[in-house]
């Protein structure tokens, strides 16, 4: 079936399985691998992605379902090797090992601070407890997001 | 410049956030086909028949394989490898099931299709008829005289029977008063290491050239291109591996899986690259778990709490043992004990039994969290029993640091270690002494606060005989014409940042500008032999090799320089990429000196020296006993790291449910070389020990079926559960590898369990509850209140 998305910006349209994921289209049909399968079953987020503003695992939607619909991913469009701070301040607090959640992790960070600029701890733990991640034990991941808050607020 | 000891982020950071680094299922060659396979639902049934029509008939659909198939072709995995001390009985392994399957999750047949959707309905197209048989849910239903074999052509269910023994056990147990012995059972849960990023491969046949490339999300490509080699009999030579980015392995990575194989069989048939990229739900049940060992103990100790004897049973339920061979870790659970404790008479018991449940995989802490776990809670019960203070039962039991190389009951060789510094650091560090002040007051507001400490040993750099995980390591160090410097290493890094270590170590031991020292890994093709990543031992051996050949480099910068330089080599300072004379003050850079002998080698500078910039060098580490010696020492463990790990928790007894508000763990791991880095490590290990605690559990029914088949069932810890961790360092340095190293990446992954379950006793000493049974989860803590109250305790 025909969709049309808006993928980073871009009106893209394409021929998709019924039965095929929204992560699988991003992933094959965009060319866009930031987002990575970690379980098909919403548990781990490591498919995070924008829709509509809304950040959502995307192993659980049908590609379909993202039709007339606006796609932010991980990438978003940025000129390699650009990144944003968040990603920067993983980079320097170590907030990764293996880095296969690490493009989930920021977009629920990027949601996470666009809604509450200056969350506390519990607050950036309920903001993050979608995501899995298995090598850093969230202590490095924690340090950067409290780096990026106080950075943007002058702290 | 010193680059070791530098806290430096890990080199492939800035990729990976970007959303920019390649993992296998990134990677996409032209034509390239998906594989998906067909697993038994079955725990335990004979194959009747496998009906591949419906399969084969979908659109899409290019090739089904079958058991039948690949045994024809003659491929088979056969047992290799020798033991001491033990003879484990084996059978040969069919990558996909032939007669009969052993465990839910078995690969029986798979597709091959033009995309995942397609592969995936063609696989559920694939009829198999089985006939069910009776399924061995655990170890002890494998032991019962009369059950069903696993393997039909043994005489029973036991694997390895492996009695240590040391002094009398016995003979001291029945001469101690009743009052002097205490005896108990300990479990330990099956868990899987689950990395984030499944297993995968991609294999690539090229009829043309008969050659064939594989990307594999693998901890050791050479390794892997051997026994890929052994399975298909396919020339090695002809084989290439390369080790993308890996999302995660943790010890489950270490090859060879049965997939491996079906996958490169499949893409030779076709002659065209096909993908096997692993589902979550195939891992849970097929990617290998580990653990799942209980302990029967008796003590008898000293009324001053020393341990005079130790008996044990331990019994390992291995599962349907595969291609795996993850079954070793139940012998190092019973090599490592007493581990840090000297005890006079032993007798240990090992049997690894198999069963129906899912194979072993390797997994952090490689069997010594088990040996941790039992060790400390027996540890824990005699304090008990003789009244004594948890940590003064420990000092008096600990291993002096007069006593190493101290040989264990096992004839393992334990290198060093001052374990009474751990404990009285991480003391110090949790505030140990003034805790029951809080705890009482705690108590008095109807709070339940509780205190534990739990050591661990972990012995690192695995080094078994006649194996290709053993005791060295390679790398290459060069330089081009224009003074840059390449580093290939036989080790790999699955995330933990060896690659930005071995880069601060090959800098420091050249004299290098670091940003000009580029270390690459994991391509069988570019990269000189070596073993991959696992036991911690990527700096350790990766390190030692990479300084020996740039050692070799740095000589004959320094001939060639002290020619330009009219100097002797003992006047010349080496440093920052530049070369210096202290007599005259004249330098030369490392390029001048690099194009002196690239493009003058017959230049008045380069008289008798092979011009060269070019070394490879392999580290051998001693400690390590591959024969038993005359002292029944055999040791595949040469260096043995160790932490003590304390925490401080809440229970509450309405819901059985734990808060950890603080974790501490002091670690020695001789030298650290990069300590952003080695504590990231730590961190990520701690995590997952407490996960194993609290969390996670591989739960199989009485018939053996999976009952955590998702991680909505096997529940990692998320960021809500991550705990404020408190890290210590000391340093007892090896002596038997460079600068002193020793590992870390195992290291802080035991202590978290014994540690939480000492403080949850603390916290329910009213109730009188012992934990014994991994993980505490809410209902089991509950249970054990329960119990406690209907006797008539607590409150
Ligand atoms: S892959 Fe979507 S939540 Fe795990
Ligand atoms: S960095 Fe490996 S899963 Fe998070």
């Amino acid at each position: 079936m025909l969709i049309s998305v808006e993928v980073n910006g871009e009106v893209v349209t394409w021929d998709v399985d019924p039965r095929e994921t929204l992560i699988d289209a991003i992933r094959e049909r965009a060319r866009l691998t930031g987002a990575h399968v970690g379980c098909r079953s919403a548990s781990c987020g490591a498919c995070t992605l924008s829709l509509d503003g809304l950040t959502v695992k995307s192993c659980c939607l049908l590609a379909a379902e993202a039709d007339g619909r606006t796609i932010r991913t991980v990438e978003d469009g940025r000129t390699p090797p650009e990144v944003d701070d968040i990603q920067e301040a993983f980079i320097a607090a170590q907030g990764m090992q293996c880095g296969y959640c690490t493009p989930g992790m920021v977009m629920s960070v990027r949601h996470l601070l666009a809604q509450n600029p200056d969350p506390s701890d519990d607050e950036i733990r309920r903001g993050l407890a979608g995501n899995l991640c298995r090598c850093t034990g969230y202590v490095n991941i924690l340090k950067a997001v409290r780096a990026v808050r106080d950075a943007r607020l002058g702290r | 410049m010193t680059y070791v000891g530098a806290s430096i982020p890990g080199r492939n950071n800035r990729r990976s956030a970007a959303g920019a680094a390649t993992y296998v299922d990134d990677i996409r060659p032209d034509g390239c086909l998906v594989m998906a396979v067909v697993r038994s639902p079955h725990a335990h049934a004979r194959i009747r028949s496998v009906d591949t029509s419906a399969g084969h008939d979908l659109d899409g659909v290019a090739l089904v394989l079958t058991g039948e198939e690949l045994r024809d072709a003659g491929i088979a995995i056969h047992p290799s490898g020798t033991n001491v001390n033990f003879t484990p009985r084996t059978a040969v392994r069919h990558v996909l099931a032939v007669d009969k399957v052993r465990y839910v999750g078995e690969p029986v047949a798979a597709v091959v299709a033009r995309d995942y959707v397609t592969a995936r309905a063609a696989a559920q197209a694939v009829l198999v008829a089985y006939e069910t048989l009776p399924a061995l849910g655990d170890a002890r239903a494998a032991l019962k005289p009369g059950a069903v074999l696993v393997e039909e052509s043994w005489p029973d269910n036991v694997m390895v029977d492996y009695p240590i023994a040391r002094g009398d056990a016995d003979a001291v147990l029945a001469a101690t008063p009743p009052s002097g012995r205490t005896s108990g059972t300990l479990v330990c849960n099956r868990v899987a290491a689950t990395p984030l990023e499944g297993r995968g491969i991609i294999a690539d046949y090229n009829p043309y050239d008969e050659t064939m490339t594989c990307w594999a999300s693998t901890q050791a490509p050479h390794v892997l291109r051997a026994l890929l080699s052994a399975a298909l009999s396919f020339p090695e030579g002809n084989l290439r591996v390369i080790q993308p980015q890996v999302g995660g392995a943790f010890g489950g990575k270490i090859p060879m899986f049965p997939e491996d194989v079906i996958t490169a069989y499949a893409s030779r048939r076709l002659g065209r690259p096909v993908k096997w990229i692993e589902q979550r739900d195939e891992y849970l049940s097929a990617g290998g778990h580990s653990r799942d060992m209980r302990c029967d103990y008796e003590v008898a100790f000293e009324p001053d709490g020393r341990i005079t004897a130790l008996k044990a049973g331990l019994l390992a339920d291995v599962g349907a043992q595969s291609t795996f061979l993850g079954w070793l870790m139940a012998i190092v659970s019973a090599a490592c004990m007493p581990g840090s404790y000297v005890v006079d008479h032993v007798s240990i018991r090992l049997r690894a039994v198999v069963s129906n449940r899912g194979p072993w995989q390797a997994y952090r802490g490689y069997g010594k969290e088990v040996a941790a776990f039992f060790m400390e809670r027996i540890l824990d019960d005699v304090a008990r029993a003789a009244g004594l203070g948890r940590d003064a039962v420990r000092t008096r039991n600990f291993i002096s640091p007069s006593h190493f190389p101290f040989v264990q009951p096992s004839g393992w060789v334990t290198d060093s270690g001052d374990y009474q510094g751990t404990l009285e650091a991480v003391q110090e560090l949790i505030g140990w002494d003034d805790f029951p002040a809080r705890q009482a007051a705690a108590r008095a507001d109807g709070r339940y606060l509780g205190i534990g400490i739990g050591h661990e040993l972990t012995p690192e750099g695995s080094s078994r005989p006649d194996a290709l995980l053993n005791g060295t390591d390679s790398a290459t160090v060069k330089m081009t014409p224009r003074g840059d410097v390449t580093v290939l290493t036989g080790v790999t890094s699955p995330g933990s940042g060896n690659e930005t270590g071995i880069a601060q170590i090959v800098a420091e031991c050249l004299g290098a500008d670091l940003d000009r020292v580029r270390v690459l890994q994991g391509d069988t093709q570019s990269a000189p032999h070596g073993n991959g990543n696992y036991s911690s031992r990527s700096l350790t051996f990766g390190g030692s090799s990479a300084r020996l050949a740039a050692l070799v480099i740095r000589e004959k910068l320094e001939i060639v320089a002290g020619r330009m330089l009219n100097a002797d080599r003992a006047d010349l300072e080496v440093t920052g990429h530049r070369i210096r004379s202290r007599a005259s003050g004249q330098s030369v850079t490392f390029d001048e000196v690099a194009a002196e002998i690239y493009r003058k080698p017959h230049g008045r500078h380069m008289a008798g020296i092979d011009p060269a910039l070019e070394a490879t060098r392999a580290f051998k580490i001693d400690n390590v006993y591959h024969r038993k010696d005359e002292d029944g020492r055999y040791n595949q463990y040469p260096t043995w790291s160790f932490s003590t790990g304390a925490c401080i928790v809440e229970v509450t007894p309405e819901t059985g449910d734990v808060r950890i508000e603080k974790f501490a763990l002091v670690h020695d791991c001789g030298v650290v070389v990069n300590p952003l880095l080695a504590e990231a490590q730590l961190h990520g290990a701690i995590m997952q020990g407490i996960g194993a605690s609290l969390y996670e559990e591989i739960v199989y029914d009485d018939d053996a079926i999976p009952q955590t088949p998702t991680l909505r069932e096997y529940t990692l810890p998320g960021i809500r559960e991550s705990v404020d961790i408190v890290l210590g360092h000391r340093s007892t340095p090896s002596p038997f590898t460079f600068m002193g190293m020793k590992g870390v990446g195992e290291s802080g992954i035991s202590a978290p369990g014994p540690a939480i379950a000492s403080a949850i006793d603390d916290a329910l000493a009213d109730f009188g509850v012992r934990m014994t049974t991994m993980p505490f989860t809410p209902a089991r803590v509950w249970a054990a209140i329960q119990t406690a109250r209907s006797a008539g305790r607590g409150e």
